[in-house]
């Protein structure tokens, strides 16, 4: 998924990239304060530094959202400081939980979700960002009973283990055969590099989108 | 319950013979051996291991499609209503005193509901928890700890080992009173006799004398430790744990919540990972209780990744200092060997010199804990084997080279068990070794191929702690039930296979309940004991399921005797007449069977062999290492499910590689702090780093019994990666991990003394 991010970095600076080099780079020194002040709903980031610069008195404003979240309208409130993947799992009723809460940080995939067709890391959107995206979590793609192709090939070639990554993997790379439905196994590497699986399942990972690919069933 | 079937007590003319046999007992993931006495009865067999219908084939993991569209849910899933979220806050020195402790702002932000301490008064190292908040919303607990006011008295630490080691160094706790003498090196334990050890080396033709050393290594579990408490003030309570061990859950809980034992319930469904370091309730888990019980509320208390950096445990760090003897022929005569354990303000783990595996001759080995302000090690997959297989085959190599024999033919000759022989010629033959350059960085071009070899063992035996029940019912449902946990490692799939290969089932005709301590005890996964102590008990169990369906449905069958009926292909014969499992289960009483299985020794052992090859690329130019190709020959008994299995064998190769190439806390000497506490600082193995990789069943292997394989797996790979990268480069790195640095430093003073 990075690559997309590269690649788009090159073409043009969009007012919204959930790259992590970019979020970075937006937070700056002023840390939450200056990446907030970018997307308050209020607009008036002055006060809204004043207030975290102060200790103890933190944002008590909520916002009332609505994300357009597989296929179905759900509504929440959040603080406006409340990343999509906390809004999700925390915060919707019923929650959505597919997408894991890992690194916190952007590196490991675990949380990935489509926004608009891209996979994205949800740990480093913020939930008021991703008003009028359609998105999609692992849940989207397929249930236990009505798998996709590349959950089904996950299970037939044991793509998994333990399973916490297993989400993102599947997530992103669901998302890639959209756009890339014949891979060789470099690009189905390059494809998944921004995802981390402890128990050791990359070889079986890359077997599994193979043969997803193969079938033509990638959706 | 159903009905139970057991045949009436007869009393026995004479007391069933005894046998003694030994078992391993896990403590904290850490394997001892202890002898028991069980009943000499012939009970039942696994049978061929190429004569099952289920079993020793690749079966697709039963839970799958629940993990894979993310129906499955964990314990950080798990979200009640009016859930309070709880954060820790953490000591940023490696050591100091507690002098004030002000929560006046914290608790004055809207949202937090508790605010408590840790017993601890001072802190031993850089993360030691300090308090917790419990509040409404992650972020808002968040706020709070950073809200609250702590003073610090600090105090010396040292957290470099060799730095410990010396005269004037800080303490880093409080001496033994019985050992006044002993400061931060502990534990001196001193085998062997050093005067034939010295005689063995005079009389060797080579003698090769180094210090391997291994880095600190965090499991990075993707679910971090924690739990959700589901407690209220009533006279229960529920745990949700991210846990090995089920049953290592209730009873501290308990006692933290002030209720009896029998009233808390401990859950898992499904955790994301522990690889050793997740038994028993932790800090994190007696805070998360203690919050609820203040509050009278659900709390859910998972650390962050930062958190699980730093007070969540590490595998033990090595330093080993070798002097070693061989004969021109490639005999190993002598080892002396000194081990530290670097387990920061724990005692480390180690497997002792000379690394089972090999013949050395003559042995001498002194073990000492050396001890720094660091979070302490904990059991992490095998644990101590890594380290001591890496040092040992490095060992190996040297001699080998040294006296310019081949390395494979080298352990070959100093194996302990023949039956490695044929595994590493298994190995060399998948990697191609004779593709090989003897000479170390022989090969032409700045990006020079190397290979090398390894070998490992492991228990993986089973114990007697697990009660399983299969019940089938008259609709023909088949339930197997037993408290224990699946961690990844596919324990929910094999005892279903178990249970449906018995009754002739296909394995979606049976489902099983695990994971929660008011099922039938289990054992902790920890020491690879859980396929060996489990799978008995279902085999038992299916067994007598099996013979009790059998007696009710006799009379179907002009009352064949029970053994005289047979399950196969989703149906039931016996007097020559075949009707299908549904037809028979309809002949059950109303309210079904239900066969009680326990631990037959009989069914499971232990002692597995595995050998890895491996063939990396380093580009001298850059120092930069890359994996070609991993091999791992690895045995284990009856293979449950060979699919799993050799995930398993993967994952072992996969990790070793992350140990020999990238892996390691890094900390500040001066700031006693870990400076790469995050996924993006500390380099795990990734999709771009992966060799092709070849997991081989060994199945040579004919025994007719369940060894586990999961720790088994890691052992050999993390030397033979690092023999390849000198056969590669012919810089011998002797620590881990082998980062360019050490090999361009390498080639430089190779530079410089030709």
């Amino acid at each position: 998924m990075s690559d997309d991010h590269d690649q788009e970095r090159r073409k043009k600076s969009s007012r919204y990239d959930p790259s992590r080099r970019k979020f970075l780079k937006g937070v700056g020194v002023a840390g939450a304060g200056a990446a907030l002040a970018d997307h308050l709903l209020t607009g008036d980031a002055d006060k809204v530094a004043a207030k975290i610069s102060t200790p103890g008195d933190p944002l008590s404003g909520n916002v009332n959202l609505v994300l357009d979240l597989n296929g179905q309208k759900r509504n929440l409130t959040v603080e406006p400081r409340t990343t999509l993947l906390s809004a999700i799992r925390d915060r919707l009723e019923p929650p959505v939980t597919g997408p894991k809460l890992v690194c916190d940080m952007g590196s490991c995939g675990a949380c990935t979700v489509i926004m608009d067709g891209k996979p994205v890391y949800s740990c480093l959107v913020l939930a008021v960002d991703a008003v009028g995206k359609k998105l999609t979590t692992v849940e989207g793609l397929g249930s236990p009973e009505n798998m996709n192709g590349v959950q089904r090939a996950f299970v037939e070639h044991d793509g998994l283990m333990c399973g916490f990554c297993t989400p993102g993997f599947v997530t992103t790379i669901s998302a890639y055969l959209k756009k890339n439905p014949n891979p060789t196994l470099d690009e189905v590497r390059e494809a998944c590099k921004g995802n981390f699986c402890r128990c050791g399942t990359y070889p079986r990972v890359f077997e599994a989108a193979l043969a997803a690919a193969k079938a033509g069933t990638s959706g | 319950m159903p009905q139970q079937q057991q045949t009436q007590p007869q009393p026995s003319p004479t007391p069933p013979k005894k046998k003694k046999i030994r078992v391993p007992r896990v403590v904290n993931g850490v394997e001892q051996m202890v002898e028991i006495e069980v009943d000499d009865v012939a009970g039942p067999t696994w049978g061929p291991n190429d004569k099952h219908t289920l079993l020793n084939h690749r079966l697709t993991r039963v839970d799958g499609p629940l993990k894979v569209s993310g129906a499955a849910r964990y314990t950080y899933d798990v979200r009640l209503p009016g859930m309070l979220y709880a954060r820790v806050r953490r000591c940023p020195h490696a050591h100091a005193r507690l002098k004030n402790f002000d929560s006046s702002a914290a608790s004055k932000i809207p949202g937090v509901k508790a605010i408590i301490q840790t017993p601890l008064k001072e802190f031993r190292f850089a993360g030691s928890p300090v308090a917790a908040v419990a509040a409404i919303s992650p972020e808002i607990a968040h706020d709070a700890i950073r809200a609250l006011v702590v003073e610090y008295e600090v105090l010396p630490h040292v957290v470099i080992a060799r730095e410990a080691l010396k005269p004037g160094s800080p303490e880093v706790l409080p001496r033994d009173s019985r050992k006044p003498d002993e400061k931060n090196l502990r534990l001196a334990n001193k085998t062997g006799d050093v005067e034939k050890v010295e005689a063995a080396l005079k009389s060797s033709d080579a003698i090769v004398e180094a210090e391997y050393s291994t880095s600190r290594l965090h499991h990075c579990c993707l679910e971090t430790h924690g739990m959700v408490v589901d407690y209220s003030g009533g006279d229960s309570a529920t745990i949700y744990a991210t846990t090995q061990g089920t049953f290592t859950i209730p009873d501290d809980a308990a006692k933290e919540l002030g209720l009896p034992q029998s009233a808390v319930t401990a859950t898992v469904q499904h955790m994301g990972g522990g690889f050793g370091s997740k038994f028993g309730i932790g800090i994190e888990g007696m805070l998360a209780c203690r919050l609820s019980n203040e509050t009278k509320t659900p709390v859910k208390l998972m650390l962050t990744r930062y958190d699980e950096f730093v007070m969540a445990g590490n595998r033990s760090g090595s330093w080993q200092k070798f002097k070693a003897g061989v004969k021109k022929d490639g005999t190993f005569t002598a080892l002396h060997a000194t081990q530290y354990r670097l387990g920061g303000v724990g005692q480390g783990s180690q497997a002792g010199q000379p690394y089972a595996v090999y013949r050395v001759g003559d042995s001498y080995r002194e073990v000492y804990a050396l001890q720094t302000n660091e979070d302490s090690s904990v059991a992490m997959r095998a644990p101590g084997h890594p380290q001591a297989s890496f040092a040992m085959e490095s060992l190996l190599d040297e001699l080998a080279y040294k006296i310019g024999m081949d390395p494979v033919e080298f352990r070959k000759k100093n194996v302990r068990d023949d039956f490695y022989k044929h595994q590493f010629d298994r190995g060399a033959r998948e990697i191609g070794w004779e593709r090989r350059n003897p000479t170390a960085g022989g090969n032409p071009g700045p990006n020079k191929r190397g290979m090398g070899c390894a070998a490992g063992t492991w228990g993986g035996g089973g114990n007697d702690q697990c009660k399983v029940d299969v019940t089938v019912s008259r609709d023909g449902s088949v339930v197997v039930a037993v408290g224990t946990q699946d961690l990844g490692t596919g324990t929910r799939t094999f005892t279903r296979a178990i249970v449906a290969e018995e009754l002739g089932l296909g394995i979606k005709d049976v489902v099983e309940q695990i994971g929660n301590s008011k099922l039938g005890s289990a054992n902790s996964s920890g020491g690879s004991t859980t396929a060996a102590s489990l799978s008995p008990s279902v085999k038992d169990a299916a067994v007598k399921a099996r013979l009790a369906v059998a007696e009710k449905i006799a009379p179907l069958f002009g009352n064949a005797k029970p053994e005289q009926i047979t399950f196969a292909g989703g149906n039931v014969s016996g007097g020559g007449k075949t009707i299908t499992w549904k037809q028979a289960c309809a002949a059950l009483p109303a309210a079904g069977i239900t066969a009680h299985g326990v631990w037959r020794s009989e069914l499971q052992s232990r002692g597995v062999h595995g050998v890895c090859f491996a063939e990396v690329e380093v580009d001298v130019e850059t120092g930069k290492v890359r994996p070609i190709k991993m091999v791992q020959v690895q045995d284990g008994g009856l293979p449950l499910n060979r699919l799993t299995m050799e995930s398993q064998i993967n994952g072992g190769m996969i990790q070793a590689l992350g140990m020999a190439l990238w892996e390691g806390r890094t900390i500040d000497a001066d700031l006693g702090m870990q400076l790469n506490p995050s996924f993006v600082d500390y380099k795990l193995p990734g999709s771009l780093e992966m060799p092709e990789m070849i997991p081989i069943i060994d199945d040579e292997d004919k025994r007719e019994v369940v060894i586990g394989i999961a720790e088994a797996a890691i052992i050999p790979a993390v030397g033979a990666v690092a023999n390849a990268v000198f056969n590669a480069c012919g810089v011998r790195v002797r620590e881990l991990p082998i980062t360019p640095d050490k090999i361009l430093i390498g080639l430089m003073s190779e530079r410089r003394s030709a």
